[in-house]
């Protein structure tokens, strides 16, 4: 029970660090009068406090996981931004593109099936 | 016709520019496992953990500075399934620096990442030069 509370802290820090990138793309396609304007502006400030916070929520999850399960949990982030990237910015993502996205999905569940801890 | 030829290659090689300095980018970002393993072993707050978690930090800073341009150029799901090489890169240094084991299932599991990769880079050239393209 309690390794499934810790698993959904990690999940939903990658949640919310896959949405702070959904900004910091938003934020890209702007036009800012100077280059540190395209740092120092609400959407990528907001981004970096998300983030911030999802390392946090993930430091405090591997009290309990597994270091091998990290990258496994971390790999759902795949997941929510190809389909961030094909709903909010009409990226395309075909069939070999889904492929290929499932293909990094099972290396990772291959690799971490060999970290020893 | 011609020019229209030039500016498809003009935009090709933006794209492989962009890639490169992606790759570049996430070599430096593969530092900060370094910096958070070093963190994880220390106890939460003291002293070492938090030198640990600032130079994790600071890599985190680079890596933000690079991402945002980046961002500009690629659109995000193919610069962020690039991140993926990262698992190539967690197994070098965790040899390198805290001698972990390779074992044949991360030599596999890393040899389908990057498969992947290769092919997310493809499908996407082959998208581009059909006339779709999106930034």
């Amino acid at each position: 029970m309690e390794m499934l509370i810790y698993s959904g802290v990690y999940l939903f820090g990658v949640f919310i660090s896959s949405i702070s990138q959904v900004m910091l793309k938003k934020s890209s396609q702007k036009n800012y009068g100077s280059t540190l304007a395209e740092y120092l502006n609400p959407l990528v400030i907001s981004a970096y406090t998300l983030f911030f916070a999802a390392t946090l929520m993930t430091i405090y999850s591997y009290k309990v996981i597994p270091i091998s399960l990290g990258p496994i949990l971390e790999s759902t982030s795949y997941l929510y931004v190809s389909i961030f990237g094909v709903a909010i910015f009409k990226e395309k993502l075909g069939a070999k593109k889904i492929l290929a996205i499932a293909l990094i999905l099972v290396g990772i569940v291959i690799y971490s099936f060999g970290v020893r801890t | 016709m011609a020019e229209r030829e030039q500016n498809g290659d003009k935009r090709i090689n933006g794209r492989a520019w962009a890639l490169v300095a992606l790759h570049i980018l996430l070599f430096v970002y593969s530092f900060s496992g370094f910096f958070s393993k070093n963190a994880a072993r220390q106890p939460f707050m003291s002293f070492e953990f938090c030198a640990f978690y600032a130079g994790m930090l600071a890599i985190m800073v680079i890596y933000a500075v690079g991402w945002q341009q980046i961002l500009k150029h690629l659109p995000l799901t193919l610069a962020f399934a690039n991140k993926a090489v990262t698992v190539v890169w967690g197994i070098v240094w965790g040899a390198v620096f805290f001698g972990e084991a390779i074992t044949w299932p991360m030599i596999l599991g890393a040899a389908i990442v990057m498969a992947g990769l290769v092919l997310f880079g493809i499908a996407d050239a082959q998208e581009r030069a059909d006339g779709g393209g999106d930034e």
